[in-house]
């Protein structure tokens, strides 16, 4: 039997998930949309790769990353829970040593990590507001009548991107009516969309870090043609896209699960497991905390929301 | 006697203990609000303008909270502490605001070192409309400076020897009314105790000197409020590991300085601000990488 390890990465738009060897080889990968419910689409997730696991191999560890880490975590009884950060800087470090800045656009959030000799030295991740984000352009995308993944070829095919304002979403989204209304092409306007997403996370995220090469981009959005291209464009350099980028948070969390391995064997059985949430609002003190119990199989595992931390 | 009502807001984390002890020398009863739960909030979020910040929407839903409990509310209009030393306009605005809001009796004083208003006319002047004696007032005044004296030195005490820490160290700028209310920033001082972090606090140093610190980073900072905490960052850096940068949304001043500071400081920062929103989720997210990093714990 060889050992291999799963990880996880529950993002808000969509759920990504890797086998690895112990050499950092993938094994198997799958990518799914999250479609608003992390449990349906991780059984799902688990599923597919479960069948395309090679039948010697057996599951030593288990990593979750992502917004929905800690509830996957529960579920999957996960051997390390991680942010999505440390995983996407120990993915990248794996396969690529010399890195030295990674940009990161995902479903609703984006970040920079700045690393020097294999250490990071600085991170920045965008702070309330998700503008410029995979949420944004694929909710555009369907405005538009395209699947988010045809976004970047119609990009690249304008010479003449509108311009198109790049600090709020809100303001964006007229800019973009108000273009479409008066005649712009549509490639033109897809691809002035593309460009504001770049504009954006380099003023917000981006806003006084040193950039330099070697440069990766991942995330979702790094499947996107035309964001790639006015990132080179606009920062002068070459950008490396990996052909698994949009995976690299759950390649890093399946390194981390590796490492931190208990000498478990996990089974991805997961038909036969209950998995539930009730939310209900305390009303024992005057913050009226939201509390989420979370049942494995019936059984309570966890509670989570309250700020008094005793329910 | 008619209770005075003091907001546990803005002020209070500022100048609470003189009031206190103030008024318990001169025997005056005084109501305090309790810390920020979601009940103040939302009477904050009801009775607050859209555009003020969370900390000024948090402090109106305090005073609202008192304001058919007590007999007076306590709010002072602070201006500046001399020249390129103002405050925020919020600090300015907030006697203005609730005056006009609603019909209860406010106990105010102005603080204008321009004007040569200073704490101790604003106490007197107080001392006198609750019907004491000038000779009372002087003493009390005294008496709750001197323990004001005493406890900050304390605190400044304990800041400073935490800079000696063997833990990972963070310096968690911001100002007190968000650092401390129950609602803004008490989960993170929490999140960061349990993670075995020393937090250092920007408040808790020797004002006077972080104050003129600040020139090092920028000589055209304009509010006091922001020199001290730039000021603390300069005293500090050399000594810790990483900096958190704390703010409400939308607060202007804030929204400056953090810009000076990732542009000019050389050490892991990151910013976070806080709009009230209920869950937790997106800030534990930042601050675990954030410790991950300082830690070193992606690189083994």
């Amino acid at each position: 039997m060889k050992d291999c390890y799963l990880g996880v990465d529950i993002g808000s738009i969509s759920t990504k998930g890797v086998i690895i060897d112990d050499n950092n080889k993938i094994i198997a990968k799958e990518y799914i949309w999250t479609e608003g419910n992390p449990v349906k689409a991780v059984r799902n997730l688990v599923k597919i790769l479960k069948e395309k696991l090679p039948k010697n191999h057996q599951i030593k560890g288990i990593g979750t990353t992502g917004s929905a880490r800690k509830l996957i975590g529960l579920m999957l009884k996960a051997n390390i829970v991680k942010n999505e950060i440390t995983a996407h800087a120990v993915g990248t470090l794996t396969y690529y040593p010399n890195v030295r800045t990674i940009l990161e656009i995902g479903g609703q959030d984006s970040k920079i990590i700045l690393i020097k000799n294999g250490i990071i030295t600085n991170y920045a991740m965008n702070t309330l507001c998700a503008a410029g984000t995979g949420s944004f352009l694929s909710s555009q995308a369907k405005r538009l009548g395209l699947k988010p993944e045809e976004f970047g070829k119609y990009a690249l095919k304008s010479k003449n991107p509108v311009k198109i304002a790049a600090r709020c979403t809100v303001f964006a989204e007229s800019d973009l009516v108000h273009k479409a209304q008066v005649g712009y092409p549509k490639e033109d306007i897809i691809a002035g969309l593309c460009k504001s997403v770049v504009l954006n996370y380099l003023n917000n995220v981006g806003k006084g870090k040193k950039i330099e090469a070697p440069i990766i981009f991942q995330g979702g959005v790094s499947k996107n043609e035309g964001v790639v291209k006015y990132f080179k464009e606009i920062l002068n350099e070459d950008i490396i896209v990996d052909e698994n980028s949009h995976l690299m948070g759950a390649i890093g969390i399946a390194v981390l699960a590796r490492k931190n391995k208990i000498g478990k064997t996990y089974s991805l059985e997961l038909e036969d497991i209950t998995f539930d949430t009730k939310a209900t609002e305390c009303n024992r003190c005057s913050n009226n905390c939201e509390l989420l119990k979370i049942y494995r199989n019936n059984e309570l595992v966890d509670s989570w929301g309250s700020k008094c931390g005793k329910f | 006697m008619d209770k005075v009502g003091i907001p546990r807001s803005i002020f209070y984390y500022y100048y609470g203990d003189i009031w206190k002890n103030f008024f318990d020398y001169l025997k005056v009863p005084y109501l305090i609000s309790p810390n920020t739960n979601k009940e103040i909030m939302d009477l904050g979020l009801k009775h607050g303008g859209d555009e003020m910040c969370l900390a000024l929407k948090t402090y109106i839903g305090h005073a609202v909270y008192l304001k058919d409990k007590c007999g007076y509310l306590l709010i002072p209009r602070i201006d500046n502490f001399g020249l390129e030393n103002q405050t925020c306009t919020n600090f300015l605005s907030t006697y203005d605001i609730i005056n006009n809001l609603f019909d209860t009796k406010i106990l105010n004083y102005n603080i204008n070192l321009n004007n040569n208003e200073t704490l101790k006319k604003g106490l007197t002047k107080i001392g006198i409309e609750l019907g004491k004696t000038k000779h009372d007032i002087n003493k009390a005044y005294k008496y709750a400076i001197n323990k004001h004296k005493e406890k900050k030195a304390r605190e400044i005490t304990i800041n400073k020897n935490k800079l000696n820490s063997k833990k990972t160290k963070i310096l968690l700028v911001s100002h007190p009314y968000n650092t401390y209310d129950d609602l803004i920033g008490k989960d993170i001082i929490k999140y960061l105790e349990k993670e075995n972090i020393e937090v250092i606090f920007s408040d808790k140093f020797d004002e006077k000197i972080t104050n003129k610190l600040s020139e090092k980073l920028s000589k055209e900072l304009y509010f006091k409020y922001s020199k001290d905490n730039i000021g603390s960052i300069v005293y500090a850096k050399d000594k810790i590991d990483g900096i958190i940068f704390l703010s409400a949304f939308p607060c202007g001043p804030d929204s400056l300085v953090n810009e000076l500071v990732m542009r000019k400081i050389d050490i892991p920062y990151i910013n976070l601000v806080l709009d009230g929103s209920s869950t937790f989720t997106g800030i534990e997210t930042r601050l675990e990488s954030f410790i991950d990093m300082l830690k070193g714990g992606l690189n083994d």
